[in-house]
């Protein structure tokens, strides 16, 4: 019988200090075996589950887009046991890797449509593989407008400085940075991501919503959008639940009659209206 | 029950049975161990203790134990080397489990078995046998039939066992059942037999109907209230005494969560699972330190919410079996049941 | 479902009596005590705010439970029901500032001790009990087709058996029976085991870790395990492993045994509340011992003594550094 559970192996290419309290770092992983290389086919907003194996697993959404199939990259926070040793952890290191998991971005859906990337924080991973996607040759043409609005506390805090500083060069993309406070130098928005989304005012017109962030980010993004004149069924969101097995069995990541691990974790607003009790914003 | 699908096994043919199961087999049944029955690997015949009761623990614990090895690594110069598990080779005998419990097996099947197989609990399920024994005389705590079960349904099981004194009979519940039918020790059974039979059935239904025993009305109508009620204060009321412990998660028959960590020695270890419990405080704390069910009212009542109303809305048989265990052993005796009443009778706000 | 024959009955009304006034006067906003269960030896805490529900309170020998548990950093005037080692335990929680005195109003109810009902339940062959009806010195069975009465202190908890303080320490008012017969103080069993050798301890041991799920519901019952995060929870460093196996097992009973030493109130609560039989209180006592030896103290009996373990004092016995 396949087994799900056993994780096959990677090993640390690079790894790149995102930020300037040095808490996130964003792994760039090859794969050790050709034919795990060759299987491993993914969308934007999928994760997987990486291994240090004597610490454990831990969930991370993909950073990396797969129009660059050679590696896959994760960004992590140094927050616990497993995080805290992946940071540990060097270039020619061995990390196991479960996946792809998780439903991922619907880029069916997205086809001819224009694109509202919302990102706060940390949780912008997937949304800057999504984007990564979206400007990869002649992917660009099969989407309409791409705006993406990420903020973080400080300007040191970014993650992906100089995809940020690929994507201002493009006239393709618009781009809007957002730090909380003001800082020197600094020429971007200043103000958190919500507020500076109502004031950028995007149209809603054949357009879809997609944010990622911390979950106090998001709730009040929502109501920005809807004031905007988006619906329920054009706005996603991609979830964090606490999760383990990444496929659906463990029962941690339980939300209504979903698990975010496998019919997640992007959910449209209207999916999550239809859920029971703590799905609701 | 007919006569195409059940058959007598005399009682003094019983031992005869088991010896013959175990011979082949690793055989679990219920034991006597101090003032509990478990249910728990038996080595010989009269190790069992059948027909009194239910076990504290239930058969699930055989096919999803409570700590498992997923697989051993080692550290070494090629990198990281990974011995996933071995087969089991022996079948294993599920004997004298209750029906509530063998329908509880039905939930997990479908949870481990879809869409992704989980091996551990497939490897030893395909190879396992469900040997029931019907419940003639039910407990106060068992509400089984008010749950879409009976105290001698065959459902889940590959034979089931129904004491009628003198004899067992014994009927197929599935392909693999009408297989070990065939085994000449036991014997054609009669209309008169199959006549007994119901009415050995009847008499227990009857007895779990009388003074409120497995009268609940749990049915679609309790989804839709749930959902309904899913802010209603009624919660804080149901939920104030709860210690917020895993006795009601840990011996349900249908209940699955578990956690994965690593064991590590300094070059090689294990992952392993455990069973873990929505009851418990760490269930959902997300590494950002949010926690959407921060207190032991959340946590109650995502069991009850998955038991009776996501898994119901999936298309799921309900995660509740009806065996009582949690009504029992809870030590400050919340009773699914009456939780059950209050939803049913609480008007939305 | 049983009749209400309660040989205890008078008890009952008399704290109903008291909860009545108590409500009325807002002298409390919450009573917390006990009621009937939904099964036969079965009772169960319940929190009553309500005139109406006052009835809902009984008194018998299923209250187990120590309530006290329900009390940490929780707001308001209540009063509390409370048994000689609920009692106990408020004592500790109040030197423990996790409530204050002027916030109970405690009915105090000298306790004759509580029916280990899973013994009753293997007593019976495991068969149905359809009704338990308690008096006095019997316990009366009834299954569908027998009846069968127990001798009712014969099949009292073992810890209950042996309680040295069944009249509670603190209390507001006091119903019942003031002048109950208490156990004398006896360590001897810890010290029968103690002469065991290490072989059989050891085999004791591992085989009471043997049945224990890590259900941690003895932890949850206990009223001085109250801490916000448990040493089992923390993960950096991880003190215990969460598995069950026997290394992890018989780390958390240990450590849990030495958290409470000191401050264990011999309730109970935590072997009534195991649903595998552990003998949880073995390592208690054998620390309820050695506190009593080494620092002359019970946990639970005056509020004026200080926790040995928590204050330091010149003269506390040195002799394991001085002579090892």
């Amino acid at each position: 019988m396949e087994n799900p559970y056993i994780p096959f192996l990677m090993r640390i290419e690079d790894v790149i200090l995102e930020t300037e309290d040095r808490k996130i770092k964003t792994f760039v992983l090859a794969f050790v075996n050709e034919e795990d290389r060759k299987s491993f086919v993914y969308v934007p907003g999928q994760f997987a589950e990486i291994s240090v194996f004597g610490k454990g697993e831990a969930p991370f959404g993909m950073a990396s887009t797969p129009t660059r199939p050679e590696y896959l990259e994760f960004s992590v926070s140094t927050i616990g046991v497993v995080t805290g040793a992946l940071h540990n952890l060097g270039k020619g290191d061995i990390v196991g890797v479960r996946g792809p998991l998780g439903n991922g971005y619907p880029l069916e859906t997205f086809q001819g449509k224009n694109l509202l990337l919302i990102g706060g924080g940390f949780g912008f991973s997937t949304l800057r593989s999504l984007t990564n996607y979206i400007l990869h040759g002649p992917n660009r043409t099969a989407f309409g407008g791409v705006t993406v609005v990420y903020g973080a506390r400080k300007p040191g805090l970014l993650l992906y400085r100089t995809d940020l500083e690929a994507w201002k060069e493009r006239s393709d993309i618009s781009l809007h940075l957002t730090v909380d406070q003001e800082a020197d130098g600094w020429k971007g928005h200043v103000g958190l991501v919500p507020n500076v989304t109502r004031s950028i005012a995007p149209s809603p017109k054949n357009t879809f919503a997609v944010v990622c962030g911390p979950p106090v980010m998001m709730k009040y993004t929502l109501p920005v959008l809807k004031d905007l004149g988006f619906q329920d069924e054009d706005i996603l969101f991609s979830l964090e639940m606490r999760m383990k097995c990444g496929i659906g069995k463990c029962g941690r990541c339980n939300m209504g009659s979903k698990y975010v691990c496998t019919d997640g974790p992007v959910f449209s607003q209207s999916e999550l209206t239809r859920l029971t009790g703590e799905a609701h914003f | 029950m007919s006569l195409d699908n059940a058959k007598i096994l005399e009682k003094d043919q019983l031992e005869g049975f088991l010896e013959g199961l175990l011979k082949d087999n690793i055989v679990f049944g219920p034991t006597s161990k101090g003032d509990l029955l478990l249910f728990d690997r038996v080595e010989s015949a009269n190790g069992i203790s059948l027909g009194r009761g239910n076990t504290m623990n239930s058969a699930k614990d055989v096919l999803f134990p409570q700590t498992e090895r997923l697989f051993a690594y080692r550290h070494g110069e090629a990198g990281v080397e990974i011995d996933g598990p071995s087969a089991v080779k022996k079948g294993f005998i599920l004997f004298g489990v209750r029906p509530c419990d063998a329908r509880g097996l039905i939930l997990l099947d479908k949870v481990f078995g879809e869409p992704l197989q989980d091996p551990y609990y497939g490897e030893k399920r395909a190879r396992t046998v469900i040997i029931s024994m019907a419940c003639e005389t039910p407990d106060p705590k068992c509400f089984c039939l008010a749950i879409g079960g009976g105290p001698c349904s065959a459902e889940g099981s590959d034979l089931l066992f129904l004491d009628l004194g003198d004899q067992y009979l014994v009927k197929a519940g599935s392909p693999k059942g009408m297989d070990l039918l065939k085994n000449t020790v036991f014997k054609k059974a009669n209309k008169e037999v199959l006549a007994r039979a119901d009415v050995v059935e009847k008499e227990a239904e009857e007895s779990m109907n009388q003074a409120g025993m497995g009268r609940v009305g749990i049915g679609e109508t309790i989804e839709k209230r749930l959902e309904a009620l899913f802010n209603d204060p009624i919660w804080d009321d149901i939920t104030e005494s709860c210690l917020g412990c895993g006795i009601c998660t840990y011996l349900c028959p249908t209940c699955h969560c578990f956690d994965i960590l690593d064991e590590a020695g300094q070059s090689a270890g294990e992952r392993i699972r455990i069973w873990d419990s929505c009851q418990f405080p760490l269930f959902t704390h997300q590494a950002s330190g949010v926690n959407p069910r921060p207190s032991v009212k959340e946590r109650f009542r995502q069991r009850i919410m998955h038991k009776l109303c996501y898994l119901p809305q999936n298309g799921n048989l309900p995660g509740c079996v009806g065996c009582g265990r949690c009504v029992t052993e809870c030590p400050v005796n919340l009773d699914i049941r009456e939780v059950i009443q209050k939803i049913s009778a609480r008007e939305a706000e | 479902m049983s009749p209400e024959v309660h040989w205890m009955s008078q008890l009952s009304n008399e704290i109903r009596e008291a909860a009545r006034g108590l409500l009325r006067d807002g002298k409390a906003q919450v009573i917390i005590g006990f009621e009937k269960g939904s099964l036969s030896l079965r009772g169960r805490p319940c929190f009553i705010r309500n005139e109406k529900d006052v009835e809902r309170l009984v008194w018998n020998g299923f209250c187990e439970t120590n309530v006290a548990r329900y009390l940490p950093k929780r707001k308001g005037k209540m009063a509390i029901v409370a048994k000689g080692c609920d009692s106990r335990a408020l004592v500790e929680l109040i030197k423990e500032n996790q409530v204050t005195r002027d916030q109970l109003f405690i009915i105090g109810v000298p306790c004759e001790g509580m029916i280990d009902r899973h013994r009753v339940e293997a007593e019976m062959g495991h068969d149905a009990i359809i009704e338990a009806e308690e008096r006095e010195e019997s316990l009366i069975l009834r299954t569908r087709d027998s009846e069968k009465i127990l001798d009712r202190k014969e099949y009292l908890y073992e810890n209950c058996k042996a309680c040295t303080h069944p009249i509670p320490v603190i209390y507001d008012v006091l119903i019942g029976k003031p002048n109950l017969q208490s156990a004398q103080k006896d360590f001897s069993d810890v010290e029968t085991f103690g002469d065991l050798s290490p072989e059989e301890r050891w085999a004791y041991l591992v085989q009471e870790a043997g049945k224990c799920i890590r259900c941690y519901a003895c932890r949850n019952a206990c009223p001085m395990c109250y801490c916000p995060e448990c040493f089992v929870d923390i993960s950096k460093p991880q003190w215990v492993g969460k598995s069950t196996e026997l290394s992890d097992t018989i780390v958390f009973h240990l450590l849990r045994a030495f958290h409470l030493a000191g401050r264990c109130v011999a309730c109970g609560a935590c072997e009534q509340a195991c649903p595998m039989g552990v003998d949880i209180r073995k390592l208690n006592r054998k620390l309820e011992k050695d506190v009593a030896d080494l620092f002359n103290h019970e946990a639970g009996c005056s509020l004026d003594e200080v926790a040995p373990l928590a204050t330091y004092r010149v003269d506390d016995p040195d002799s394991f550094m001085v002579e090892p």
